[in-house]
């Protein structure tokens, strides 16, 4: 057994014990221990910029990790949150069938953080994910000891109130075993021919008029400053830390209708991805400075 | 001087004079009477202590006395001003008889220095006329069975709880008792002193019933335990609340339910109760789980110098198959459920989480999203309570079969069952073992309505409700915005799709569709990448300019 294989098992004896779910890129489940996200873990993960207090792709990237757990454990996800605003269409695009969540609405981050508790200990659960804004060391060391102790993994989406409160606590430590941020990246424009192979018209029938207008006739198509639709979404995926692995960053799109991801070829093929992971960590140095 | 011995009065205001409420027993034998002017009775007593009557005070007191009384039967409610009634039918036997019962609620008010006078009789009209007009002395009456007539004749006829008018007609007749009125012929009373003489004479010898409305609700099954110490300490009441649980699990057992509604009194030393009130998600009898739900809501409740009965009340039960629970040991107790595997589903695996979230956080808490056939986006992906979509699974499996199942079922029980004053609530899911395995396959299956929103243009992960206004500029009428404001946070929107025309469903009722009726959805991504779902609403052309808003975030 390689030494630092043992080195890790003494450190941490139950870090990858139930195993760990692949995203299904190898790109990403090459630098995970384990070859994927440690079930029976605490992981966090962070929007960037103004998505920080909206949790946008924060949720849309649990979402698909969620998928895969609750499809792999047949279980229940509890979902904890302040503000009950997500939406089951877009859930079920990325995956995540809304027939296996049950959603916590709380009034305060205690609660979500007793109702987490509570469901890490219960039979049945697939995954617990809480939006949660304050989250001091030891709160997030009883989530992390609470999953090790049952198996089942805990997803803490932080969600600000307010742009200062983000910066208050973004860069506090915590007992999580991995810390991703996911930020927008411009997406491309589709092909034309893409949106017809799928036969579906990239703009689509109202059930009140016959004929929508056009979003951009040729004659104002390239000058007016958008072009011919929304592409693919395209995140940018930060392993910020992980437990026994390396930080990492990653260009993906999304998949419609399943929530996996691709790698988007220009970033992925970049030369020397350890220069920009020692790049994030300057800047969280900074952050934290 | 001892307290008892200087006359006192309470005093109320009625319409302008001053008039006494209340005597105590050295004010009665100077000769006071409760309704005497004030200035009256100074001039028979000058000494006379008084303090205002505080009417709300003493009702709320006779309502606290009457709970406490529940320690004896869950039939208690407040009776007029000064009385309590307790249907002990059923439970005097718990006691040791009726004798014992009277006894030891007499003892302990006598402890509390409440004065009473206490009566046993068969009508609730009886012991009223009984306890109020009989000469008791200081022990309990208890009329036996069949008496009333023999046991009433020679009380005055007010005792019948006659309306004053319709006693001073009796008297102005010479009818001053209740046993002159056997004799008369009742149309003849009816028609001369109305109807109520002649249903409170009815009522009175029990040939016209009188129910009795409790205070709160009846239980369905009940279990007590009273303490020789007054006990204090949270542990100790966390160890009887198990030992209570045990006990009416046990009951449940024998019938074939498990409980959904509970309700944990702890009957204090100061005669206050307190309660706690908890629901579960399904039909539950595992003694643990409820032990469990109330030690976790123990904090709420305050003992005070201690708590000398702890009573526990199942107000809803539900059929339980007895598959579901190990009472098969040979310890001859229940033991706890075994862990049921994981993915079992809400059939057995995640209730009792959810009971515990719900009875912290609340039941509305917990919700679920389900589809439902809508163009509009907010109508289209509900949140669904979780007991509500529970229930509307179990209305898909069974049809129209869904209410009843409570009533019918629970009418065996061991306390007279009555008109509940509460209906029981809709079982919101069947028991047994099979049905329960539906449920929980009901609750894991996709729904396919799913599926039809995915022929629609995507849908944003998060959706505001309402949607927020945003400050947009566009060019032409059917232009997606170029730059908007949200949240006082500028974007420049570099890539646009749609419009997706949402029209108001006209069909609903709603009237003539405003012309804010009309959306017009944008999926737009800003100069970082970010998605938004923006909509105008209202048309071009019209006198006001179109609004726009925010309703949603894409992936």
């Amino acid at each position: 057994m390689a030494l630092r294989e043992r080195i890790r098992r003494i450190e941490r004896p139950t870090a990858t014990a139930y195993g760990a779910t692949p995203f299904g890129l190898a790109a990403i489940d090459r630098v995970l221990p384990g070859g994927g996200l440690a079930r029976g873990a605490l992981h966090e993960i962070l929007g960037a910029g103004g998505d920080e207090e909206d949790g946008g792709l924060a949720a849309a990237f649990a979402a698909g990790i969620l998928a895969r757990l609750a499809m792999a454990a047949d279980g229940i996800v509890l979902w904890c949150l302040l503000r009950p605003d997500l939406y089951g269409s877009g859930l079920a695009a990325l995956g995540l069938d809304p027939a296996r969540l049950v959603l916590v609405r709380a009034r305060r981050d205690t609660e979500i953080l007793w109702a987490m508790e509570e469901g890490l200990r219960a039979p049945g659960i697939a995954a617990v994910v809480g939006e949660i804004g304050a989250l001091d060391p030891v709160a997030s060391r009883r989530l992390q000891l609470a999953a090790e102790h049952s198996g089942v993994t805990a997803l803490v989406l932080r969600r600000w109130r307010s742009g200062a409160a983000a910066q208050r606590e973004r860069n506090r430590p915590n007992a999580a075993a991995t810390r991703w941020r996911i930020a927008a990246l411009p997406s491309q424009p589709p092909p034309i021919a893409s949106s017809a192979r799928r036969g579906q018209p990239p703009l689509t029938l109202s059930p009140a008029r016959g004929e929508p207008p056009p979003i951009s006739s040729p004659a104002r198509g390239g000058g007016s400053g958008w072009g011919l639709g929304i592409g693919q979404p395209r995140w940018r995926v930060e392993l910020l830390r992980c437990r026994g692995g390396e930080p990492a960053c990653w260009a993906v799109e999304v998949i419609d209708a399943t929530g996996s991801l691709s790698l988007v070829a220009r970033l992925a093929d970049r030369p020397d991805a350890r220069l920009a992971a020692a790049k994030i960590r300057s800047t969280e140095f900074r952050h934290a400075g | 001087m001892p307290a008892e011995a200087v006359p006192f009065a309470t005093v109320i205001d009625a319409a302008g004079r001053r008039l006494l409420a209340a005597i105590n027993p050295a004010a009665a034998a100077a000769g006071l009477t409760p309704g005497m002017p004030l200035a009256d009775a100074f001039s028979l007593l000058p000494g006379l202590a008084t303090a205002a009557a505080e009417p709300a005070e003493d009702r709320a007191a006779l309502r606290r006395l009457a709970e406490w009384c529940g320690r004896y039967s869950p039939w208690t409610a407040p009776d007029g001003a000064d009385g309590v009634k307790i249907e002990t039918t059923g439970s005097a036997h718990l006691w040791g008889g009726e004798t014992e019962l009277a006894a030891d609620l007499m003892a302990r008010l006598g402890r509390r220095r409440v004065a009473c006078r206490i009566v046993i009789a068969d009508t609730t009209g009886a012991a009223w006329a009984l306890a109020r007009f009989a000469p008791l002395g200081e022990r309990a009456v208890i009329l036996p069975a069949g008496e009333a007539r023999t046991g009433l004749a020679r009380l005055p006829i007010e005792a019948l709880r006659l309306d004053p008018a319709a006693a001073q007609g009796l008297r102005r007749v010479g009818l001053k008792q209740v046993g002159d009125l056997y004799a008369m012929p009742r149309a003849a009373l009816a028609r001369r002193f109305g109807q109520g003489v002649v249903l409170r004479l009815d009522q009175v010898l029990g040939d016209l019933s009188e129910p009795l409305s409790p205070l709160g609700e009846a239980p369905i099954r009940r279990v007590r335990l009273s303490f020789v110490e007054p006990i204090a300490d949270p542990a100790d009441l966390a160890c009887a609340a198990e030992r209570l649980a045990l006990d009416l699990v046990l009951r449940l057992a024998r019938e074939g339910t498990g409980a959904r509604r509970l309700d944990l009194a702890f009957h204090r030393v100061d005669g206050r109760v307190e309660h706690i009130v908890l629901g579960t998600a399904r039909p539950s009898r595992d003694p643990h789980h409820l032990a469990s739900l109330f030690r976790e809501r123990l904090d709420t409740i305050d003992p005070g110098l201690g708590v000398e009965d702890m009573i526990l009340a199942a107000f809803a039960v539900e059929p339980l198959g007895p598959e579901q629970i190990g009472f098969t040991g040979s310890t001859g107790g229940p033991h706890p459920n075994p862990p049921p595997p994981v993915g079992e589903g809400l059939g057995g695996g995640i209730a009792p989480l959810l009971d515990r979230v719900g009875n912290k956080l609340g039941l509305e808490a917990l919700s679920r999203i389900e589809p439902r056939e809508s163009h509009i986006p907010e109508r289209a992906s509900v949140r669904v309570p979780i007991d509500n979509s529970l229930s509307a699974h179990r209305g898909e499996r069974e049809g129209t079969h869904r209410a009843g199942d409570g009533e019918g079922e629970v009418g065996e029980a061991e306390i007279p069952h009555r008109h509940p004053p509460h209906p029981v609530p809709l079982p919101p899911q069947a028991g047994g073992e099979g049905a329960s395995g539906k449920v929980s396959h009901h609750f894991f299956r996709t729904n396919e309505k799913w599926h039809g929103h995915f022929n629609k243009p995507p849908r944003p992960i998060r959706l505001f409700a309402p949607p927020e206004p945003v400050e947009a500029f566009w060019l032409l009428p059917d232009d997606p915005p170029f730059r908007f404001t949200w949240r006082r946070l500028a974007h420049r929107v570099t890539r646009a799709d749609g419009p997706e025309r949402v029209a108001e469903e006209w069909w609903r009722a709603g009237g003539s569709p405003a012309r804010d009726a009309i959306r017009d959805y944008y999926r737009v991504e800003d100069e970082d990448g970010r998605r938004f779902w923006l909509f105008r609403a209202g048309l071009a052309g019209h006198d006001d300019p179109p609004r726009w808003f925010i309703h949603g975030l894409f992936a």
